[in-house]
């Protein structure tokens, strides 16, 4: 339902496809019959947003009520954008065509650091003041949830609330006490004061925060009774948790253009880089039953002819071959390919191989993230070297030729050594390309080496960690780069300027909320696109507020430090964190919790993994 | 093994999505459908179909065509309809299914109705203009293809058309070369009013049919 001004653009800008709603399944309600109208925004590109599964499953879940609407709302790419300025057109929802400006909810999903400025540009597109204390009115509610939910505090000042946790329930429950305080004719304030006395709902503006001489975070003082520590909210019943079984199909292509089916959260191998893998413990997964007619029903529904299996570490669920023999039953015949991104070294056998080959062949993709073992052990990456040569060989066998390798630089106790390891690991995969009897005849092998530059995150053994500087990144590639001596080995690093914004945001407090808000006066936005990033720009906005970046991403705190998110509770005990750096520190690596719990805290919430039977226990 | 020549037309939101994307479109529709159709063979097998004729992205289109193969020789033609439509987005409709008679390669003209109109001049103004425009000797304009740009004389292809004055400018209905040996898009004109005029004017067209070397309508 394009209007006729927006139409007037359209055909001057680039793929306008995105900017027109009207896909197959998109739900389109009557205005006139709904009490809440929620505009989900995803801070970037159509084509990345539409992508994102927890977006597909909230969007459906809302729209199962009959008294709320909810649309999907992206940032428009910059060609647009500025026909949108210039033409006076504010941001609107897909659906209705409507300005968001007057919505009951304005939902974000806050999925990396560098969207951030997106979030208060798109608010500045919709005219919607950007600072939570000048929208003073029950509406234009502004929410945000998702993984960087987990430290909210650089953009504190600007959201009403932060969903902490997962989003099925306690966002329906905050939804529904705003339709009862809107027909109450309750103050926002009211309202938000109410809000916070649900589990998993963080209102910023309840707490005051104190700091010490050296800039460091005194305390969280709450206010107006909200809760001292704000618990996440999570499902701990997979099956029974709601799940679409229809996604809005984009006419245009977008980056995942497939059916995707979620078949556990969480993460059972606790690497200590890996903020997910701590976020959303404990391990829950869906029964082999639920996943099949849940596959099933999506790929009738949507038309795509390719399903994956998405979690964080696939090939680690508990019954992945006799998921894929069901799987197999219906697939074939409707010629739908299964996928299974996010495998292990360790989870590629000939077996899982075998089923998922179906029908299309991708490239192998693995993320041994650091060459030289003692620096696996160090990170927790429980993967040998053997398991990735053999893993290879497989493949190799299999009529695969190209492999793609993710490691990071800049992990803690890194040195030169430890870069050169990478190299030689690529090296290794190489020859035993060389070594394979039936490897595909007259081909040659094509290793990718990909790097990106650690960035330390909250909740995670790491969170205490001084990020290396961005020469010493430099210095790394440049050594690795010169370590590879192969053309079969291609090399690919991610820039390190982006990652230093990123750990500056990660780890920030709320004083960085500031140079937020200048950096939105000043028309940042897309700072995770090469596009737009600049950390020069970036650099003139801390000066001008007098923050120093380094003190965020360079300083290593100490372990009695009170952190910007200590308030906020995943589940992990901090005495755990600690323990796990400690021994990160000594190169001693921890088992995962199936082979034995590490005592972490998430059994607190008495499922998943932590109660499964362990098979070496039976 | 039956052919079939599905007919739709492309309009509201779906005009702006590529011919790629309608493809890609289409494809999932007929997945979705579970119509009993002829896949390809190769090594990424996938439901065949073929579009006649490539559409503009933005243009409307009443007359669209894409063949497919059924494997069902009684499968009832009303059926693919139904079967089709409730699986594409509301801006594609299917509106007739027929047994194809000429081959895509027949096709060779095209009807175009575009409505021109420009927010700086009067409608009588644009229609003066457009007059001046259709009579010029030649109408040289560089036109970008596959291999690089290359300049053509627009003139000898505007033969079949009118032009009138409509509320709020003008609208042209011109009969244009179309396929793939000599193709002229109709934005190859608002190129010229640029070029030669220096003026922006937005368009809507509409391709309304297509048509063999003897101005037969493409069946």
């Amino acid at each position: 339902m394009i209007n006729k001004d927006v139409k007037k653009l359209l055909l001057k800008v680039q793929k306008p496809g995105r900017y027109v709603g009207g896909e197959l399944n998109a739900v389109v309600k009557n205005k006139e019959d709904v009490d809440i109208r929620f505009a989900f925004c995803f801070p970037d590109t159509y084509e990345v947003g539409m992508s994102h599964l927890g977006m597909k499953i909230l969007y459906s879940l809302f729209n199962s009520k009959d008294y709320i609407w909810c649309e999907r709302v992206f940032a428009p790419w910059l060609d647009m954008e500025q026909m949108m300025i210039e033409n006076n057109i504010p941001l609107y929802a897909l659906e209705s065509c409507d300005p968001i400006t007057d919505f009951d909810f304005i939902g974000f999903t806050l999925q990396y650091e560098l969207s951030f400025t997106n979030v208060l540009n798109m608010l500045k597109l919709a005219n919607i003041p950007i600072l939570s204390k000048d929208r003073k009115n029950l509406g234009q509610i502004v929410v945000a949830g998702g993984p960087c939910a987990c430290n909210p505090e650089p953009i504190a000042d600007f959201i009403d609330i932060f969903f902490i946790g997962e989003g099925e329930e306690v966002d329906l429950e905050v939804i529904d006490l705003y339709r009862k305080c809107k027909s109450e004719n309750k103050t926002k304030n009211e309202f938000l004061k109410l809000a916070s006395q649900i589990e998993g709902v963080y209102v910023p503006a309840l707490y005051d925060v104190t700091y010490n001489d050296d800039g460091t975070v005194k305390a969280y003082i709450p206010k107006d009774n909200a809760p001292a520590v704000i618990h996440k909210r999570l499902i701990m019943n997979m099956d029974d948790c709601y799940y679409p079984d229809n996604f809005v199909v984009p006419m245009v292509e977008i980056v995942h253009d497939r059916a995707v089916e979620e078949i556990f959260r969480g993460c059972i191998r606790g690497c200590r880089f890996c903020q997910a893998g701590y976020l959303y413990r404990p391990v829950r997964e869906k029964s082999t039953e639920v996943i099949d007619s849940q596959c099933h029903r999506l790929s009738t529904n949507t038309g795509y002819d390719e399903v994956s299996l998405s979690s964080l570490s696939s090939s680690d669920y508990s019954q992945i071959v006799p998921l894929l023999d069901k799987l197999n039953k219906w697939s074939k015949d409707e010629k739908v390919s299964i996928s299974l991104p996010s495998l292990r070294v360790d989870g590629f056998t000939d077996d899982i191989m075998n089923k998922i080959k179906t029908v299309r062949k991708s490239g192998l993709t693995f993320a041994p993230e650091a060459g030289s073992q003692r620096l696996r052990d160090v990170i927790n990456k429980n993967v040998m070297e053997d398991e990735l040569l053999n893993t290879c060989s497989v493949a190799f066998n299999g009529g695969w030729t190209n492999v793609k390798l993710y490691f990071m630089i800049g992990l803690p106790t890194e040195t030169l050594d430890d870069v050169a390891a990478i190299a030689q690991l690529g090296q290794n995969v190489v020859n035993e390309y060389y070594k394979c009897p039936n490897k595909p005849k007259g081909k040659s092998v094509n290793v990718t080496v990909s790097t990106s530059s650690f960035v330390p995150k909250p909740f995670t053994p790491f969170q205490w960690f001084g990020q290396n500087t961005i020469e010493e990144l430099h210095n790394k590639q440049q050594h690795l780069k010169e370590s590879i001596t192969t053309k079969k080995i291609t090399y690919n690093y991610h820039d390190a300027d982006t990652s230093y914004l990123e750990a500056v945001f990660a780890r920030g407090d709320r004083k960085l909320c500031k140079a937020m808000e200048k950096a939105c006066e000043k028309g940042f936005h897309f700072d995770g696109w090469g596009d737009c990033f600049s950390l020069e720009k970036w650099l003139e906005v801390f000066e001008e507020c007098n923050i120093d970046p380094d003190f965020y991403a360079r300083r290593q705190r100490s372990f009695d430090e009170v952190l910007p998110w200590d308030h906020l509770d995943y589940g992990i005990t901090k005495e755990h964190l600690i323990k796990e750096c400690q021994k990160a520190y000594k190169d001693t690596p921890t088992p995962h919790c199936r082979l034995k719990c590490s005592n972490c805290g998430a059994a607190k919430y008495k499922g998943g993994v932590c109660f499964e039977k362990r098979q070496n226990m039976v | 093994m039956k052919n079939a020549r599905i007919w739709f037309k492309k309009q509201d939101e779906c005009i702006y999505i590529s011919h790629l994307d309608l493809n890609r479109c289409m494809l999932r529709a007929l997945h979705k459908s579970r119509l009993p159709i002829w896949h390809t063979e190769g090594f990424n097998p996938h439901p065949f179909a073929t579009f006649a004729l490539p559409l503009s992205l933005g243009f409307v289109g009443e007359n669209e065509s894409m063949d497919i193969r059924l494997l069902d020789d009684d499968y009832p033609f009303d059926k693919i309809i139904t079967d089709l439509n409730d699986c594409l987005p509301t801006g594609i409709r299917v509106f007739k299914v027929t047994e194809p008679v000429m081959k895509p390669g027949k096709i060779a003209y095209a009807d175009f109705k575009m409505l021109l109109s420009c927010d700086n001049i009067s409608s009588d103004k644009l229609l003066d203009i457009c007059n001046e425009l259709f009579n010029m000797e030649e109408i040289l304009i560089d036109k970008k293809g596959k291999k690089g740009v290359k300049q053509v004389d627009l003139k000898p292809s505007l033969v079949k058309y009118t032009l009138e004055r409509q509320i709020g400018g003008t609208q042209i209905n011109i009969t244009l070369p179309a396929g793939s040996t000599n193709n002229i898009n109709p934005s190859l004109i608002l190129d010229a009013i640029k070029k030669y005029y220096n003026l922006d004017v937005n368009a809507n067209v509409t391709r309304l049919n297509v048509f063999n070397e003897n101005f037969e309508e493409f069946k």
